[in-house]
């Protein structure tokens, strides 16, 4: 047993997982704001920055770090409200392109502004757990409790918009919002609301990667330091068919393990490259992800 | 009381009702017939506030409709069950349901009691998709989820589509039974016009997006000029 | 007036409007004016290669005039613009996004530094490599294109931009990383330019002018190329697929392979820019290849206007003096030039501009006058 935790596969699952989860959940904020809005949000990972900074950029007053952690999610939440709001709604029904290049106009603004505020050096922020890989006898698991933290935020914090979106009555006006808009508003759902809040959920996910990528001990965050999440996030999403948050959360950590699997065998620079190519082949042969039901055509 | 006046709808070039103005009772049936295109549907979309009209008001015992968000319409009491009937395919039965009691005046526990015993069928497909039912039973749910609500005002736009004669008339059954034990108010568009005028009480023949008749249900039944309008044979 | 008339066209049929006071000198203008528009109608082709050599003569005068700054300037525009001009075409007529065009300009710059530095091939011979190293990158990243929508396609460009920066790295034996590379004089300026202006042969300014005279004629090439695939009938039915796919399907477009075309198209116009900034530069470096530079070409096309040839051209500009412009800004308020916020005055200026066209103004400059200039005319047409 301790011969197999230490080995090198399951070292590199283990070390893929912190990765994985991260992707996983702004692979899940792409879900959220597609299946409402079907806006894919390109500036979603500047948007978790945004918030992550506002957050984290306290902790240099010395707050602790529970409630940088805690503030980074409604500040992410804020932002996502008003982009919902002021940018993207004038947009709805515009043509496709109208809202892809609002967003990307979006993520390279709010990668400026962080920067012009706090500068482009890497902040990390040391979470009140140990990087400190624990040990079997003389052997190393490739798991610290700042890992174990990370991934059980993550895992708390999908369930938690799981059982939003499946068990309340909210969840179920989101829900409807985003598939039946016209019937909800017949049966007195504010869909407007709806799709406002859809967003803040999906940039307060994001906002909790974001905390995630900073809190990492070598990796800290920097302005642009989401783009490569977003990235394997957007994979992560596309593989499942951008409607199922199930497919997004997979995919994202599946994604995860295969690139620590690509750093360890292979070579680092090549992780991202190969993604897409999974991304391509994937699309190829099922062009709506394979977490997709029914193929609908939106004409 | 529903009180349309001088109602006009324009879809771009399209005008698709032009200064219609009548009156919805309340506590009885209004059928709103006419043939394909004659601006039913968008009659019904008007006082739901799912289009804006050009111009006329619409008067819901003294609440202007005209400018209000359809959401807030619905919260209003008024219950709109779609052409097409749209039910919410990705969603359970009961989730269905759920949706339409939530902003509504009963309470969910009562109002399943309630629904499940008018619609039976429904009672055993409650964990189905929606998406999985019969076009019959789709019907039953899209009103159980309007009725749920505990509406004041239902608005239906073909209830009888696809439906077999026999299941029509007795979704027109249960439309009348509705409107006298719990005086409801209904405005009941359809192609279907003589099975529509067997329930009503009053009728609107729509014409080109113009009233062409607004008279007593066998008023209207038993004239023969009416007819060609709303069976569609007309020039 | 369809929208895919030329833009010419409109203005010189706006001259050709109906004459009030008839005075000789305006009677003559309207004669050719209308002869313009004769022209144009009888010989497209023929018409479109004289306005484009007038084009690049009045701009190779231009190169002359000024100073050797301001040609490099104008060079680096000229090259931007062909770049811009072919995302245009993607976007314009296919109705693709690309986030990745960066990453073909990046192809372009590297191929034709490593070509130039260890061949010794002519001028023509190196951008001719370039384009085409750009058209296999973009069959490449294309050929997924024809199962992607949107949105899917999209997202598969972006990652394609941040992935560049890893190949960079990994290929770091040819590309040398971070480092970057220096291309060994690409051009040396003739005799006769030197002794035109007046300058040594080894001069800043004759080499500068040199340059840029080179890329003005290449711009010229390509626009005069891209003007009649715009116009031709199989670019007409191509930019119905922007609104219409079906129809589209229904006159004759074969929409994978008009699709992957498009790529093909726009990459090696981003491939060619790519070389010639690389000519004009003489140095590549890896960060300029972020995820930024991708989103800012996407932006000038946006400002200049999707679709439309005077739109890449204004972008090109706008591209080669904003660094300028808003480095007078940053001074011109009193900003600390070496502040986190004027380092990153650039990426915010552009970033509002975007968002701010596509809410106000989502037909960018050439679309937006264009319109207003239609409408005009046909104001003026329903009043006769
Ligand atoms: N969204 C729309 N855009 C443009 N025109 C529309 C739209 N909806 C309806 N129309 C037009 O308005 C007119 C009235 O349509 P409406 O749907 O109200 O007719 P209807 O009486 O319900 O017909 P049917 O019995 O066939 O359902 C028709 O001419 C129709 O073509
Ligand atoms: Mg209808």
């Amino acid at each position: 047993m301790d011969a197999f935790l230490t080995s090198r596969n399951v070292s590199d699952i283990l070390h893929g997982l912190v990765n994985g989860v991260v992707f996983g959940l702004v692979g899940l904020g792409l879900v959220l704001i597609w299946r409402a809005t079907r806006v894919l949000n390109f500036a979603l990972g500047a948007m978790a920055t945004g918030g992550a900074y506002l957050g984290l950029g306290l902790l240099s007053y010395q707050v602790p770090f529970w409630w940088c952690f805690l503030l980074a999610i409604p500040a992410g939440m804020l932002l996502g409200g008003l982009t919902e709001r002021f940018l993207v709604r004038p947009l709805y029904g515009k043509p496709e392109i109208n809202p892809i290049v609002a967003m990307v106009g979006l993520l390279i603004l709010i990668e400026a502004v962080v920067g012009s505020i706090w500068g482009t050096r890497q902040r990390s922020v040391l979470p009140p757990f140990s990087y400190v890989d624990f040990h079997l006898g003389a052997n190393v698991v490739q798991l610290s409790p700042l890992a174990v933290f990370q991934v059980t935020a993550a895992v708390v914090l999908a369930l938690a918009i799981g059982a939003l979106f499946r068990f309340t009555n909210l969840g179920l006006q989101l829900r409807a919002s985003a598939v039946a808009p016209e019937v909800s508003r017949l049966l007195g759902v504010r869909v407007s609301r709806m799709l406002t809040l859809g967003w803040m959920l999906a940039c307060g996910v994001a906002a909790v990667a974001a905390v995630i990528v900073s809190s990492g001990f070598i990796s800290g965050l920097t302005p642009s330091g989401m783009e490569g999440p977003f990235a394997a996030g957007f994979i992560a999403a596309a593989v499942g068919g951008l409607e199922s948050p199930t497919g997004a959360l997979v995919g994202g950590v599946s994604l995860g393990i295969l690139e620590s699997f690509v750093t360890d065998y292979w070579n680092p620079n090549l992780v991202l490259p190969v993604s897409l190519l999974v991304l391509v082949v994937v699309l190829m042969v099922r062009p709506h992800g394979l977490f997709t039901r029914q193929v609908v055509r939106r004409v | 009381m529903i009180r349309i006046s001088g109602l006009s709808v324009s879809y771009g070039a399209v005008r698709a009702l032009r200064d219609v103005s009548l009156d919805v009772p309340t506590g009885q049936i209004t059928a709103v017939i006419g043939a394909n295109g004659a601006g039913k549907t968008t009659l019904l979309r008007a006082i739901s506030s799912l289009v804006r009209p050009a111009g006329g008001s619409i008067d819901f015992d003294g609440t202007e409709l005209v400018g209000m968000r359809t959401e807030e319409v619905a919260r209003h009491g008024i219950g709109h069950v779609p052409e097409g009937r749209g039910v919410i395919e990705e969603f359970t039965v009961l989730e269905n349901l759920r949706l339409g009691a939530l902003h509504g005046r009963g309470k969910l526990a009562a109002g399943l009691e309630t629904q499940f015993e008018l619609f039976p069928a429904l009672a055993s497909r409650r964990k189905q998709h929606a998406g999985t039912l019969s076009g019959g039973e789709r019907q039953m749910l899209a009103m159980a989820r309007a009725l749920i609500g505990e509406p004041s005002v239902l608005l239906l736009d073909e209830p009888s589509l696809g439906l077999a004669p026999i299941v029509t008339r007795d979704v027109m059954m249960t439309i009348r039974a509705l409107c006298v034990d719990r005086g409801l108010t209904v405005v009941l568009v359809e192609q279907n016009a003589m099975s529509a005028l067997q329930v009503a009480d009053r009728a609107v023949v729509l014409h080109l997006g113009v009233v062409a008749a607004d008279d007593r249900a066998e008023v209207v039944r038993a004239d023969e000029n009416l007819r060609h309008y709303y069976l569609g044979t007309a020039s | 007036m369809s929208t895919t008339e030329p833009r010419a066209s409109h203005e010189a049929a706006s001259l050709a409007g109906p004459p009030r006071r008839r005075g000789a000198v305006r009677e003559i203008a309207r004669r050719v004016a209308s002869a313009v528009v004769q022209g144009r109608r009888r010989h497209p082709v023929l018409s479109r290669l004289l306005v484009t050599v007038l084009a690049v003569c009045v701009a190779l005068v231009v190169t002359g005039l000024v100073s050797g700054v301001t040609d490099l300037d104008l060079a680096t525009g000229a090259a931007m613009s062909i770049v811009i001009l072919g995302l245009s075409f993607l976007t314009g007529f296919s109705g693709q996004v690309s986030l990745g065009n960066g990453a073909f300009f990046g192809v372009g710059c590297y191929v034709f530094a490593i070509f130039a530095n260890h061949n010794n091939t002519s001028i023509g011979e190196d951008l001719l490599v370039c384009t085409a190293a750009g058209a296999l990158a973009g069959l490449i990243v294309g050929l997924p294109a024809t199962r992607l929508r949107g949105p899917y396609l999209a997202g598969m460009t972006i990652a394609v931009a941040i992935a560049f920066g890893s190949l960079i790295d990994q290929f770091s034996t040819w590309t040398n990383g971070d480092q970057g590379l220096n291309v060994q004089s690409p051009v040396t300026p003739p005799a006769w330019l030197a002794n035109f202006i007046g300058a040594p042969i080894s001069s800043l300014r004759a080499t500068y002018m040199w340059r840029a005279d080179i890329t003005v004629v290449v711009a010229g090439i390509a626009f005069f190329l891209m003007a009649n695939l715009f116009q031709s009938r199989r670019g007409r039915s191509m930019r119905l697929m922007r609104e219409n796919e079906v129809a589209a399907e229904l006159v004759g477009v074969s929409l994978p392979a008009a699709r992957v075309t498009a790529f093909v198209v726009a990459a090696a116009c981003a491939g060619l820019g790519g070389g010639l900034t690389t000519l004009v530069d003489t140095t590549v470096f890896g960060s300029l290849f972020s995820l930024s530079l991708s989103i800012q070409i996407l932006t000038l096309l946006v400002i200049g206007g999707i679709g439309t040839l005077s739109g890449s051209l204004i972008g090109g500009l706008l591209y080669a003096y904003s660094i300028t412009w808003i480095a007078e800004l940053v001074s011109g308020i009193g900003l600390n030039s070496t502040s986190n916020l004027s380092s990153e005055m650039n990426n915010i200026i552009f970033g509002a501009l975007l968002v701010i066209t596509v809410l106000v103004a989502p037909l960018g400059i050439a679309g937006t006058l264009r319109f207003a200039i239609s409408r005009r005319l046909a104001g003026r047409r329903s009043q006769n």
